[in-house]
């Protein structure tokens, strides 16, 4: 009996958001057991770039004690007891062990942006010096044949090792032809299929990765789609928002270098430790919703006072993502905190559903045939303002009729 | 009206005022606090998600009620006045048609309730499950740890019962905007409901308003009064 509804639990629990933080100590010690072993192999190899992690962070200026703060920090946003900490510290310094392509599709390349601004370590760090970085058409120096040539030997070299990270969105209108690439006319769709074949697991990176994002925003002219719609039969991780947080790029690496497989995902293949949570549940402006204290207006006493920005269209209690607790920018700040609301970017369908200046309620949607923008409160208020002149015009035919009926009645 | 069934009339009806209400302040809180107190103190979106989330679990329980009545009920089983038989097919019409012609043709019994009626009350409770497990998504939208403070049982039934919606309606902010668009249907029922009750009540004479207070009404025998 426990048996089977234990199963009917798993089968419908499976692509729930449900987040389990602490697994039991059986399942972290095999973790930890499987990932010494990993990381006792990835040793062995040969380092694809010859530089020494500890070097650079000395060189940087960062003392091992920032180091091991940054290692702590990271360990616990990967959800893993403290004794995996040695091992995190471990796993970055094995971080040019793996290899990494980084293509751009159709995009504005706020994600490369995102992660050239990374927060310890610093990006120069992790991209130039630390990370195997095969291939990025936006930071690497070679141009033309010659960056062609370079991916075309990355891939070769690491058939089946590399991780394939994918910025932009893919259009697919018109054959693909609104994206293609250099001399050979590849088309964007073409070029993503060619990459994630060889690839041991494909990363989206950003909204318009995962989701379509800006690009497949209504009317979507280009036909934009997700990774997720055309990748099929490879472990893909998506990884929202607009830019994606460089802190949960750099964390799903390290997860991968850990234990040499994807992080535990929700239902839109988001990895949980990142995702798992409302970014409303955390926000330091919560207690100013439960009051009912709302900025009315950008500049007002509200919004001085710091007072929760829900009526001006913050969209944090329907968005997950972890940007109220790691912020941005070194965790220097995050849309709220500078006073404007979320926008709800690492949601499907952002753009169309989430990013207005007011709440749902005060929302321009789309209407379900397209074409003609209408707000359901336009539309209720009509549907219910239809009703009362129908009853109008009833009672009042009724009214008339019915005076006739009796009279005919009493004839 | 059987006591039981008034009693479940009017709390749905008092449930609804009291869920629209706080379900315009929740979507877009109209009023605000402007009272002094730190925020700690005043909690207004709080009372207002508390009174919305009583009154639908108030719902749930009413419904699963009426659920129960609708088959079971020793007095009248609605659910026998929408089987598509012959004779509630023409009770049906009769019924719109004594509505189109104002009260000019008048051919079924009233002194029940009629399949015109069943089917609306149908319709309302339709709407009423489509509110609820709606509802409970947006609910356990905020439950993502999966935990909750009467166990980890009930976000699991909340996600059994309403994660289809999420696929129905593309995602949460669907599920919302279908949530809030079901409401002025609600309305819209409502209007129409009361209109229809106090139209019977003039034009048919027969007292029909007060069978929501008392559970009875008067039908008038047409041949003793001829």
């Amino acid at each position: 009996m426990v048996d089977s509804q234990d199963m009917v639990k798993k089968v419908f629990t499976q692509k729930s958001a449900r987040i389990d933080t602490n697994k039991g100590e059986n399942y972290y010690n095999n973790l930890f057991e499987k990932a010494k072993q990993r990381l006792s192999t990835l040793k062995k190899q040969a380092p694809l770039k010859d530089i020494d992690m500890v070097d650079v962070i000395e060189t940087e200026g960062i003392n091992r004690r920032d180091f091991m703060k940054w290692v702590s920090g990271t360990t616990a946003t990967l959800m893993l007891p403290p004794m995996f900490e040695p091992l995190v510290a471990e796993a970055t310094e094995l971080m040019n062990r793996v290899p990494v392509v980084w293509i751009e599709l159709q995009d504005c390349a706020g994600n490369s942006e995102a992660l050239l601004r990374s927060a310890s370590p610093t990006v120069d760090d992790l991209l130039f010096d630390v990370l195997s970085l095969e291939f990025h058409e936006t930071l690497q120096a070679a141009a033309g044949h010659d960056a062609d040539r370079q991916l075309e030997d990355a891939v070769e070299h690491f058939k089946g090792q590399y991780l394939l990270f994918v910025e932009g969105a893919i259009p697919m209108a018109n054959n693909g032809m609104y994206g293609t690439i250099g001399a050979s006319g590849e088309t964007f769709h073409e070029h993503l299929m060619r990459m994630s074949k060889d690839a041991a697991a494909v990363i989206a990176v950003g909204t318009c990765a995962t989701f379509g994002g800006i690009p497949a925003a209504a009317p979507n002219p280009t036909g934009a789609v997700g990774v997720m719609d055309l990748v099929k039969g490879k472990p893909l991780i998506n990884i929202p928002a607009c830019p994606a947080n460089p802190a949960n790029m750099v964390g799903v690496i390290l997860h991968y270098i850990l234990t040499g497989q994807v992080p535990e995902l929700d239902s839109l293949l988001r990895p949980k430790f990142a995702f798992g949570y409302r970014i409303h549940d955390n926000c330091e402006r919560r207690a100013h919703f439960d009051a009912g204290e709302f900025v009315e207006e950008f500049g007002d006493d509200g919004a001085k006072n710091n007072w929760c920005l829900y009526k001006v269209g913050c969209k944090g209690p329907m968005t997950f993502n972890n940007c109220s607790i790691i912020r941005y920018n070194e965790g220097t700040n995050w849309p709220v905190g500078v006073g404007r609301g979320c926008i709800g970017c690492s949601e499907p369908d952002f753009w169309d559903k989430y990013a207005y200046q007011r709440p749902m309620a005060g929302a321009n949607i789309k209407a379900p045939t397209g074409g003609v923008e209408k707000t359901v409160d336009e539309f209720g208020l009509g549907l219910l303002t239809a009703t009362a002149v129908g009853i109008g015009v009833h009672a009042v035919a009724s009214a008339v009729a019915g005076k006739k009926s009796e009279h005919n009645e009493e004839e | 009206m059987t006591p039981i069934m008034r009693t479940i009339h009017w709390m749905n009806a008092i449930c609804m005022v009291v869920a629209v209400a706080t379900g315009l302040y929740i979507g877009y809180p109209y009023y605000q606090t402007l009272i002094a107190d730190p925020a700690v103190n005043k909690y207004v979106m709080a009372w207002n998600r508390w009174a919305h989330f009583i009154v639908a679990i108030i719902f749930d329980v009413t419904a699963i009620l009426i659920g129960y009545l609708y088959l079971f009920s020793n007095f009248e089983k609605p659910y026998k006045k929408i089987l598509p038989t012959k004779k509630n097919f023409i009770e049906f019409c009769e019924v719109f048609f004594n509505l189109i012609t104002f009260n000019r043709r008048k051919k079924f019994d009233s002194s029940h309730s009629d399949s015109y009626n069943i089917m609306f009350f149908t319709l309302f409770h339709v709407l009423l499950v489509f509110m609820l497990l709606t509802g409970l998504q947006l609910y356990v939208h905020g439950l993502a740890s999966g935990h909750s403070s009467i166990g980890d049982w009930w976000p699991w039934v909340l996600h059994l019962s309403t994660d289809w919606t999420l696929s129905v309606f593309g995602g949460n902010m669907g599920v919302r905007i279908a949530h809030h668009t079901t409401m002025y249907l609600l309305i819209m029922w409502v209007m129409s409901h009361i209109y229809y009750q106090i139209w019977r009540t003039i034009f048919w004479q027969e007292g029909d308003i007060a069978i929501v207070f008392s559970g009875y009404k008067f039908a008038r025998d047409r041949k003793k009064d001829k």
